[in-house]
């Protein structure tokens, strides 16, 4: 119940906050459009770059709350209160992917105007979707806890975000480099996301099997968790 | 433990090298209003973190109303309120909104949230962001009693406030003490030192240098009284007998510092029967708490260590 108090507050407070504008919603759909545009048949990229509008929206709308949070002292407010560390990183997992999935579908509908293929599984999508939002969600959670000074927090979570889009096969297929490039794509954790969504809208994927995609969304998801709710107790 | 609300035990709290709490211990009895008063940097923010749970106890033990906050963090965070330095809650949250919200959080009635707004007749639909200092503060208070807790935490409750804001917080606390709330307060200003706390401790570098009630902590330094009085006529035979006491003048009063009240009187007295003239207004008064702190505590050198101030 905690959890939902909190994921309420989250949404109502940084939803419009312009890091969660900018790198959330607008620059994610202005790339898919861009992609969309360039190319007009993107069955192919389509997955790619809707786990690239999953990642930027879930990213930015979390490291947007952590960095107010920890600048204006507000996260201090949860801290105080009897909830659990877990519960406060459960609250902003949740609140970050519902925003991804928002931007996920936002992306989804004007991908849908330059696909030629109808998606497979829409329920699958959903699946996907959702794992692919958590475990971003997980991740852009640990890493603005673990910077410093929370206003470098975007900066950091670039550096990770703009490799991953190369590195995970979102924009050039994984099969097409060397076979040693495959070892790094697959630890990026966007490489599962990908494929997972792949699987779900053309039947088909490129590196990884779904269900060991899923697997490993769900282990990322838990992982980055854990060392979020350790990030938060070192930190105060 | 139960007569005291607070206790603590040889509380330290070490970053790496730096030591910002050194081993202080004190107790808070039930009811009362205890000020830690101290420059900036002397550990007193750093102190009421630990109390509050918001940071680890490196050595040492506290107790609020007996639950350890080392072990017991869960029970501490129902009993106890935090008012901190800076207004924080959420700007895009109503008044109500934000009170709603810790109200949940901490399973209190939302008949409370009303209650609070009719108290402390806050602008309920307003966003918070939009609030001015005084009335953000007044907020973050209604939040931090939005649950009923036992004891207070205030730290520098009136800090960036206006006068008359200052003034209403203060009128606020004493408030919340009469109802029997224990209150806990850190604080650089001495209007609030001198006004609001039954028992002081001094903090500096870590560790308190001196604790007692007002009065004790004045006799600790003072030797000398303040003698305050005005006379008519002021002749320039009389000023020149009381120039061996220093005196200073404000608005038609001298004041001199004399080490016994007794026989500077004796010697006013005498002179007003040889010089004719008429005492039309006596006091006398300790020193200050500022004059104590100023007195207990070395002045911070400058962190650059080398600018010449």
């Amino acid at each position: 119940m905690k959890i939902l108090t909190i994921a309420a507050k989250e949404l109502r407070e940084y939803v419009l906050k312009p890091g969660s504008i900018s790198w959330g919603i607008v620059f994610p759909l202005v790339f898919t459009l861009a992609f969309a545009v360039r190319f007009g048949d993107i069955d192919h990229l389509a997955p790619g770059l809707l786990s690239i509008s999953i990642l930027f929206g879930t990213s930015s709308f979390v490291s947007s709350s952590i960095i107010f949070e920890r600048r204006l002292r507000t996260f201090e407010r949860l801290l105080v209160a009897p909830v659990s560390y877990l519960e406060i990183a459960t609250a902003k997992i949740l609140v970050g992917t519902l925003f991804g999935i928002f931007v996920g579908v936002t992306s989804m509908l004007v991908l849908r105007l330059f696909m030629a293929y109808a998606i497979w599984n829409w329920i699958l999508l959903l699946l996907f979707m959702t794992l692919s939002g958590l475990a971003f969600s997980a991740l852009s959670l640990y890493v603005s806890l673990r910077v410093q000074n929370p206003i470098n927090a975007m900066t950091w979570l670039n550096l990770i975000r703009l490799p991953m889009i190369f590195t995970s096969g979102a924009i050039v297929s994984l099969l097409l480099f060397p076979r040693w490039f495959l070892a790094v794509g697959l630890l990026t954790p966007m490489t599962y996301s990908v494929d997972g969504l792949r699987f779900s809208m053309l039947e088909y994927y490129d590196v990884v099997n779904p269900a060991y995609s899923g697997l490993v969304m769900i282990i990322l998801t838990m992982i980055f968790l854990y060392l979020s709710i350790r990030s938060i107790k070192n930190l105060y | 433990m139960a007569a005291e609300t607070i206790v603590a035990k040889n509380l330290s709290k070490r970053y790496g090298d730096f030591t910002a709490v050194n081993g202080i211990s004190f107790k808070v009895k039930k009811g009362e209003i205890y000020g830690l008063l101290g420059p900036n940097g002397a550990g007193k923010t750093t102190t009421v973190r630990m109390l509050t749970t918001l940071t680890s106890i490196t050595s040492g033990e506290a107790w609020i109303n007996g639950y350890s906050v080392k072990e017991d963090r869960l029970m501490v965070k129902k009993s106890i309120g935090l008012v901190p330095d800076v207004s924080n809650l959420y700007d895009e949250l109503t008044v109500e909104e934000n009170l709603r919200f810790t109200a949940k959080l901490y399973g209190a009635p939302m008949e409370n949230v009303e209650e609070l707004i009719k108290e402390f007749n806050l602008p309920a639909k307003r966003k918070f962001g939009k609030l001015s200092s005084g009335f953000k503060r007044r907020v973050t208070i209604a939040a931090a009693l939005v649950h009923e807790p036992e004891v207070l935490f205030m730290d520098e409750p009136t800090s960036n406030l206006d006068i008359r804001s200052a003034k209403a917080v203060r009128a606020l606390v004493r408030a919340l003490n009469l109802r029997g709330m224990t209150i806990f307060l850190t604080t650089h200003n001495m209007i609030d030192a001198e006004l609001l706390p039954h028992r002081i401790a001094i903090m500096e570098q870590g560790k308190i240098v001196a604790e007692g009630r007002r009065g004790e902590l004045k006799r600790l330094v003072g030797k000398g009284v303040i003698v305050r009085f005005s006379v008519e006529p002021v002749s320039s035979t009389l000023l020149k007998v009381l120039e061996s006491y220093s005196p200073a003048f404000d608005e038609g009063r001298i004041s001199v510092l004399v080490d016994d009240v007794d026989d500077f009187l004796d010697h006013l007295f005498e002179l007003r029967k040889t010089l004719g003239f008429r005492v039309t207004y006596l006091s006398t008064e300790l020193p200050s708490i500022e004059d104590v702190f100023m007195e207990l505590t070395e002045e911070s050198p400058c962190p650059c260590g080398g600018c010449p101030i």
